[in-house]
């Protein structure tokens, strides 16, 4: 026992030293870290003197509050150091004709983000049909009959261009039937850009682009209250529409009531109404618009539009319409209960028949303005935010060869979301004639057709109009 | 020659229009303000006071996520000096209806546009932003008008907005900002105070409309009737809500006045908590008419709902 307290004793007394050392060892290391902590926090102070500065000029700049509020801190001083505007004096023909300021871009874009919207849509239509009416390619969806093909599918590019413009680009692939065959097509739909800082409340749209006609026509087809295009739209305007190049300047004057007037001039592509195609003769388009609140629930838009050009044989064509849509909208809800529109359309167009107008046996052009008619109605009723269901009235005449059609289809909608919606419709349609649509040695005078439809929509949808 | 007549009266007609036009600017004595909501609608009426002339585009009973590209609603924009947006996504409506009630000096940018949101601390969206979680918001939740506390950012974007169509009024729309931002103080002070005893208590709301509110009341969202944004709720979702309820013991469904009601009373019946409507915006409720009511409303309701008995 006594060795073992001898022996501890010896190596304390050498550990001692050691343990000295090893404290002396921590003391200058605590030294030094202490001098590198005075030396951040010098660092560390210099930045915050910086920031606070910083956050002192930025304050103090001709910008909105920027800092989080909290209720017991008092007014920012932004809103009194706010930039003096000069004084509202009343606007000039001259002040107005200047150029406008320039807007900031598109503001609420945050680093990493594009500066403008991309969308796509999908509409795919299946359609089921008599035999005869697919041999004669007689169907609503010329033929495509007893087929399911993409109707359209769309990418929309869209947003600011700069200060004074927005700008539209639509690339359209779809499923077409031409020359007897059938193939997926891509196409160039729309690209244009609207001027939207002239002075006087004008608005000018360069481009390719849709001709405000009516209620329908201009629209894409996704967004049609039915599946297919009304017969008089199609018949007198063709599948396409009127997707024209060319200018339309539009104006909303500042009166008490909303009206909206329009002109364009277009080249006249549209080969089944105009196809001249020329600027030299161009497609003048017109077009007056107004819209009234019904109270509380209702409202109800009222529009007439003119287009006048000239067919591919040189002829004056022009058409006049008048179309009408009214919703109602219980309080509160987030769609309308009720949808009414209708929409007609008068074509009168010079055309030259070959005919032996002097009974000598020599057939002679001969020219003569034939006066077509052609209208559509549809109600549409959506108790339910996802379901909605309606019928449609079509009468129309053919627009260059005699005789008529009409067709009646009940629908109905399903909307699983804003962004994907399924449809279903029974469309029946009886011709007075079998001529315009025998072919392939089959007829189709009554028709019957059952419609499918799907649309989704990727990325951003611009909401429709009303 | 027949033309003529019908030329010259087109002519007279566009001349007075045009007239109208030139001349209908300078007849206005007021500063003409369009607000994408109520709520920014009051906001300015009480900045401005007789100075402005203020009109709101939504409803305050309708939802404000799906306001209808309405002719008439541009119309309103085409005489305004000065057009209040909520941003963060809210009103994305707004850009269509600019775009369409051409009129430069309120286009974004332009002296008459002002975003609210500018300067908000704003509950940002958790978790990846796509759609299969409903209609998310990228740019964060937009409802913050439902903390009083923000009144005070929106304000301030309001009176620099107001300054610039019409500086000759500045001193005034300083003074009227600061006087109620001292009503608000007193009025936030003692909303805080009935709702103390409730901190921390979970609510079921509809839409997730009310998280600003929550958050400012110490009020915790226990979850939402709708399945995910914008998407209504599924039989499943409705059985895990009501069950969860019924774990938590949580005592109120707050419903906007757009709610499903259907659902909502369907949860409230089967969990045995209280449904309440309460306005999400100024005008959503009778008697709600300014942005003090529509605090004093809700949470003078909430507060007896969460102090009765459960059930």
């Amino acid at each position: 026992m006594r060795r073992w307290i001898v022996l501890s004793l010896l190596f304390g007394s050498v550990a001692s030293p050691a343990s000295a050392q090893e404290a002396e060892s921590l003391r200058r290391e605590l030294g030094e870290l202490r001098r590198q902590l005075d030396t951040m926090k010098d660092t560390y102070q210099k930045a915050i003197d910086t920031l606070t500065e910083r956050l002192k000029r930025i304050e103090s700049a001709p910008q909105p509050a920027t800092a989080a509020p909290t209720l017991a801190a008092p007014t920012p001083p932004l809103a009194l150091q706010a930039p003096q505007a000069p004084a509202q004096t009343p606007s000039t023909p001259l002040d107005l004709a200047r150029p406008r300021q320039p807007f900031s871009l598109y503001e609420r874009r945050g680093p990493g983000s594009l500066l403008f919207d991309i969308g796509i849509v999908s509409d795919l239509v299946a359609n089921l049909t008599q035999d005869n009416v697919d041999k004669a390619d007689a169907g609503t969806f010329f033929g495509r009959e007893n087929r399911a093909f993409p109707r359209e599918v769309e990418i929309n590019l869209y947003g600011r261009i700069d200060p004074y413009a927005q700008g539209t680009v639509r690339f359209e692939f779809a499923e077409e039937f031409e020359d007897g065959a059938r193939a997926t097509e891509a196409h160039l739909a729309e690209a244009y850009f609207s001027l939207l800082s002239l002075p006087y409340g004008f608005k000018l749209s360069l481009g390719q682009q849709p001709v405000r006609f009516g209620l329908l026509s201009h629209l894409h087809r996704e967004a049609l209250p039915q599946t297919d295009t009304p017969n008089v739209l199609l018949r007198f305007l063709g599948e396409e529409q009127l997707r024209e190049t060319g200018g339309e300047l539009s104006w909303v004057p500042p009166l008490p009531f909303y009206l909206e007037a329009l002109a364009g001039v277009f080249t006249g592509d549209n080969e089944t109404a105009f196809g001249r195609g020329s600027l030299k003769a161009p497609l003048v388009n017109g077009r007056l618009r107004t819209f009234f609140e019904l109270g509380d629930l209702g409202a109800i838009q009222l529009g007439v539009s003119r287009a006048t050009g000239e067919t591919a044989a040189r002829l004056r064509q022009t058409l006049a319409g008048y179309d009408v849509k009214y919703k109602l909208t219980p309080e509160a809800w987030r769609h309308p209960l009720l949808t009414l529109g209708s929409e007609g359309l008068w074509s009168r167009r010079r055309v030259e028949e070959l005919e032996d107008v002097d009974g000598d046996g020599e057939v002679e052009g001969f020219r003569h303005t034939r006066d077509r008619f052609g209208w559509y109605a549809y109600g549409e009723v959506q108790p339910w935010k996802r379901w909605a269901g309606g019928v449609r009235y079509d009468s129309t005449q053919l627009l260059e060869l005699p005789g008529r059609e009409w067709a009646i289809q009940p629908y109905v909608t399903f909307m699983l979301s804003d962004f994907l919606r399924f449809r279903l419709g029974y469309k029946h349609t009886e011709r007075d004639r079998r001529e315009p649509f025998t072919a392939n040695d089959a007829t189709a005078r009554t028709v019957d057709e059952l419609f499918f439809q799907a649309t989704f929509f990727l990325g951003a949808h611009a909401p429709h109009p009303f | 020659m027949k033309q003529r007549p019908r030329i010259r009266t087109g002519l007279v007609l566009a001349a007075a229009l045009l007239a109208a036009a030139v001349g209908g600017a300078d007849a206005r004595s007021k500063v003409r303000v369009v607000a994408s909501i109520t709520d920014l609608k009051a906001l300015t009426e009480v900045i401005g006071g007789d100075l402005v002339d203020v009109d709101a585009l939504a409803r305050g009973t309708q939802n404000a996520h799906d306001v209808e590209i309405r002719p008439s609603l541009m119309l309103k924009l085409r005489h305004a000096d000065l057009v209040v947006r909520n941003g963060l996504g809210l009103d994305f409506w707004l850009d269509q209806l600019l775009a369409g009630a051409h009129n430069a000096q309120i286009m974004p940018g332009a002296p008459g546009y002002v975003d609210a949101s500018r300067g908000i601390d704003v509950i940002p969206t958790s978790g990846p932003i796509d759609r299969s979680r409903g209609d998310v918001h990228p740019e964060g939740d937009p409802h913050y008008t439902l903390d009083p506390a923000n009144a005070r950012v929106i304000t301030a974007n309001v009176v620099e907005g107001l300054k610039r169509v019409a500086p000759q009024h500045a001193a005034a729309f300083d003074q009227r900002r600061a006087d109620f931002l001292a009503r608000l103080d007193a009025a936030v002070t003692r909303w805080q105070k009935t709702l103390e005893p409730f901190r921390g208590a979970k609510v079921i709301t509809y839409h997730e409309t009310f998280n600003y509110f929550l958050r400012r009341f110490g009020l915790v969202l226990g979850g939402a009737v709708e399945d995910r944004p914008g998407i209504p709720p599924s039989p499943g979702h409705l059985s895990a809500l009501i069950r969860t309820i019924r774990e938590a013991q949580i005592r109120v469904i707050m419903a906007e006045p757009f709610a499903d009601r259907r659902a909502v009373d369907l949860v409230a019946r089967d969990s045995g908590v209280r449904a309440l409507t309460l306005p999400s915006s100024v005008g959503g409720a009778k008697g709600v008419d300014t942005y003090l009511d529509l605090f004093e409303h809700n949470v003078g309701a909430l507060a007896a709902a969460l102090g009765g008995r459960r059930g």
